[in-house]
């Protein structure tokens, strides 16, 4: 008896010191050797494109288990011409020591014009990921042959236009990825319009430019892509977008598209499954702030956030919009605002946020959310206060409140910064989700999760046989062993210009594995039991005869 | 006495009868023909502050921030004092999102004329869109406080109350204030949709649908028509009725196209 109730003082005893461990993080860019400066070319003309670029892409390039950085970056202007190395877009090769060797010039990739954003996903199929660059006046496609080295690509011949994001994703279920790329407005370097006086100019506002339709690109199974955007209703909307993310929202085996749009409404294009797209944007509840007011979307995420298994959807804006939060209600019912109920909206009104991710950072089994922040340059002198900011991380308490936990998360965290594109991989294998952040005109930063261990955790890479190679759009639900369910799929398309790694990660508390259910792109189910925790496994397709 | 009229007569500015007209065309939304005559009493008297404010406001009515921005200028160096002035300029940057120096002239105006509701309205409108959310809904009370001093409450000066109010989560009290708007102007639209919208939140979404429709149907407001079709979407939808939904969702796409 004695000794049961010294057990049971034992356990209160822990469980009452127990507190939330902080989610913490180190900057370690320059440690690390990761050393890049985006540079928008910026020089007194105000030109809209110095504001929006900046995307980063975590990806494994070598297949050596640990996740690459690449970098876009910006070119002089007008010219529009990477005229100096500083202008280079560059890949890093992580050492898997958390140490990153710069490798640009032997993979080919220092890239030519204005970069914008970068998607990464294994278009061919053989096992590389490969890399799309969108530009401001053409983009640009390379294939990854393997050996560190890249090749580019010929797109169709389309009409330049200037994209922000890009996404892959396989929307027709043939098990190869086709590609969305998100396009922004109209510009010209010796069109640009002039807003203010000559004393005091200042960038415009979007109105001043015409917006432009996203472009779909469907794989042709060969290396070459046909742009089927009208006839798949994808290019009959204008809009201007920012942010691109994917998810399965209704759960009928087609991946769906939302796009962030910038001081226009959001588009959500809803996949028939017969090669066409229906944007359902105003229907769903999706397109608008709650008090119909159309925010300057810029990244956005599609990821179940409550562990109800439906997708919700994450967008930032800028001051005063406050950042939105839509809650999947599942059906006809469509989304619901959920920024004001969990406190994000109060929180986030004087942000200006960017990039963006929903990952689990203290492995609690809840997603927390990370923003990049920055006002628009040239704001100072209005507000009185600095366009640089530091960046932002909530943690998602049980799914019904998010806790701005920024203060506590270390010393490096608190740096302000022109914060633009950021990326989400476990850099160093620790089973602790990092971020890496670009900067205009500045250093970038890679946070390294030292946040304390809160619970087991699972990565699963997926190796499509008749889906798409890496699995993209797979729903993966794994059941706990204490009885819960956590939701979460396969997609690299997350915030703003950006992609993150293709592993499909779980936090688990104190929990292990009971069993793991994977749908695949179409529906195709697969179960397993008996998956260990505390590592990333890889999950072929079971494809029967 | 004979010098006191002789005084008097001296201090009446030579611009002061074509400032009035040119007032008395203001209000009567004569803005071109308010200009002309404004111009006259400027011509004739270049320091006649209330010619200069006039002159601002109607600047301000055609979106020339910059001319009003002017006229101010020149109104406040020959009088820093004159509450009317200051409180513009407070507008003009406020329009101009210029919060910092908005906040430093609707507290300049707030100095001279304390008893002026509006000014602690739109000293609360900057301080929010600043961060101060505690702070701006003070200065909401008080301009509400002000305006029932005076005996002309202003249904218009309870919506922004009310709309931070709702953003706060404090629904109840949101609601109070939109019905008190609500009693004192039956067919104001934006107060009408602003009700819509917490019965939404509050789940009463066939109340919501009714509200949002009388909004719809009314003129006036800050409100655009598509923020309420997209509110009767929601309400619609939840409320079991699809197809007024989509009619809604039609409207919107139709304006788009």
């Amino acid at each position: 008896m004695l000794r049961i109730l010294l057990l049971v003082l034992a356990s209160t005893a822990v469980l009452c010191s127990v507190e939330a461990p902080p989610i913490r993080f180190e900057e370690i860019a320059a440690k690390a050797g990761l050393r890049f400066q985006l540079q928008n070319g910026e020089a007194g003309g105000f030109h809209q494109i110095e504001l929006t670029l900046g995307g980063v892409a975590a990806f494994d390039y070598n297949n050596d288990g640990c996740a690459d950085i690449f970098f876009t970056n910006g070119a002089e202007i007008p010219s529009l011409r990477k005229t100096g190395a500083k202008f280079s877009n560059r890949l890093f090769r992580n050492n898997c020591d958390l140490t990153f060797t710069d490798v640009t010039t032997e993979a080919g990739l220092a890239g030519e014009g204005y970069s914008m954003a970068v998607a990464a996903g294994d278009f061919d199929n053989d096992g590389f990921t490969d890399l799309f660059v969108a530009g401001v006046k053409g983009n640009a496609l390379y294939r990854n042959l393997g050996k560190g080295r890249f090749a580019a690509i010929e797109m169709p011949k389309a009409e330049a236009r200037w994209a922000v994001s890009a996404g892959w994703f396989d929307y027709d279920n043939d098990g190869w990825l086709d590609l969305f790329v998100a396009n922004y407005v109209e510009w010209d370097a010796a069109k640009e319009p002039r807003c203010g006086t000559p004393e005091r100019q200042y960038y415009c506002h979007p109105n001043a430019y015409r917006g432009l339709p996203n472009q779909l690109f469907h794989n042709n199974r060969d290396g070459s892509f046909s742009d089927v955007s009208m006839g798949a209703g994808i290019g009959r909307q204008i809009g201007k977008g920012m942010g691109v993310a994917f998810a399965d929202m209704d759960g009928d085996g087609f991946t769906d598209v939302f796009v962030a749009n910038d001081s226009v409404r959001g588009l959500l294009f809803r996949n028939q499954g017969n090669g066409k797209f229906e944007e359902i944007g105003l229907e769903a509840g999706v397109a608008l702030r709650d008090d119909g007011h159309a925010i300057a979307g810029m990244g956005a995420d599609f990821r179940d956030l409550d562990n109800d298994g439906r997708p919700d959807l994450l967008v930032s804006g800028i001051l005063n919009d406050s950042f939105l939060l839509f809650r999947n209600l599942g059906g006809r019912l469509g989304f619901e605002d959920y920024a004001q109920r969990t406190g994000l909206l109060m929180s986030t009104r004087q942000l200006t946020g960017w990039s963006l991710g929903i990952y689990d950072f203290d492995n609690d089994g809840w997603k927390d959310l990370f923003f990049a922040l920055a006002h628009l340059m040239q704001l100072d002198r209005y507000l009185g206060r600095e366009s640089a900011l530091p960046n932002r991380v909530y943690r998602n308490v049980g799914g019904k409140r998010l806790e701005d936990v920024s203060a506590d998360a270390g010393v490096a965290f608190e740096g302000a910064a022109l914060h633009r594109g950021a990326a989400f991989a476990d850099f160093d294998n620790d089973g602790r989700v990092d971020v890496v952040v670009s900067a205009v005109n500045g250093p970038a930063k890679l946070f390294h999760n030292v946040g304390a261990d809160r619970g087991h955790w699972l990565g699963i890479r997926l190796r499509g046989v008749r889906s798409n190679r890496q699995g993209l759009g797979a729903a993966v639900r794994v059941h706990l062993a204490d009885g819960r369910d956590l939701y979460n799929h396969a997609t690299t398309a997350v915030g703003y210009a950006s992609s993150s790694e293709a592993v499909v990660r779980f936090g688990l508390g104190a929990s292990r594995v009971d069993s793991i259910e994977i749908r695949w792109p179409g529906g195709h189910v697969q179960k397993l039991s008996g998956v260990a925790a505390d590592r990333i496994v890889e999950i072929a397709e079971d494809v029967k005869p | 006495m004979r010098v006191l009229i002789l005084f008097l007569l001296s201090a009446v500015s030579p611009g002061q009868p074509s400032y009035e007209k040119a007032n008395e065309l203001f209000v009567a939304q004569k803005f071109p023909e308010a200009l002309v005559a404004v111009d006259e009493a400027l011509r004739l008297d270049a320091r006649l502050v209330p010619a200069l404010t006039l002159k601002a406001k109607l600047a301000m009515a055609a979106n020339r921030l910059d001319v009003a921005r002017l006229c101010l200028e020149q109104a406040l160096a020959i009088d820093p004092k004159a509450p009317y002035a200051q409180f513009l300029y407070g507008m003009v940057a406020y329009m101009n999102n210029e919060m910092r120096e908005a906040s430093t002239r609707f507290q300049k105006a707030r100095e001279l004329a304390p008893r002026d509701a509006r000014v602690a309205l739109y000293l609360g409108l900057t301080i929010e869109s600043v961060g101060k959310p505690a702070d701006a809904l003070a200065l909401y009370e008080e301009a509400i406080r002000l305006e029932r001093l005076s005996g002309q409450q202003q249904a218009d000066t309870l919506l922004p109350g009310a709309r931070l109010l709702f953003l706060l989560g404090r629904l109840e009290e949101s609601e109070r204030w939109i019905r008190q708007a609500l009693q004192l102007s039956p067919k104001l639209r934006d107060a009408h949709f602003e009700l819509a919208r917490i019965l939404l939140k509050k789940g009463e979404a066939a109340q919501a649908a009714a509200e949002g429709e009388t909004a719809l149907s009314l003129a006036g407001g800050s409100v655009a028509d598509s923020a309420i079709h997209y509110l009767l979407i929601r309400a619609w939808q939840q409320a079991g009725k699809p197809d007024r939904a989509a009619f809604h969702a039609g409207a919107i796409k139709a304006r788009e196209n």
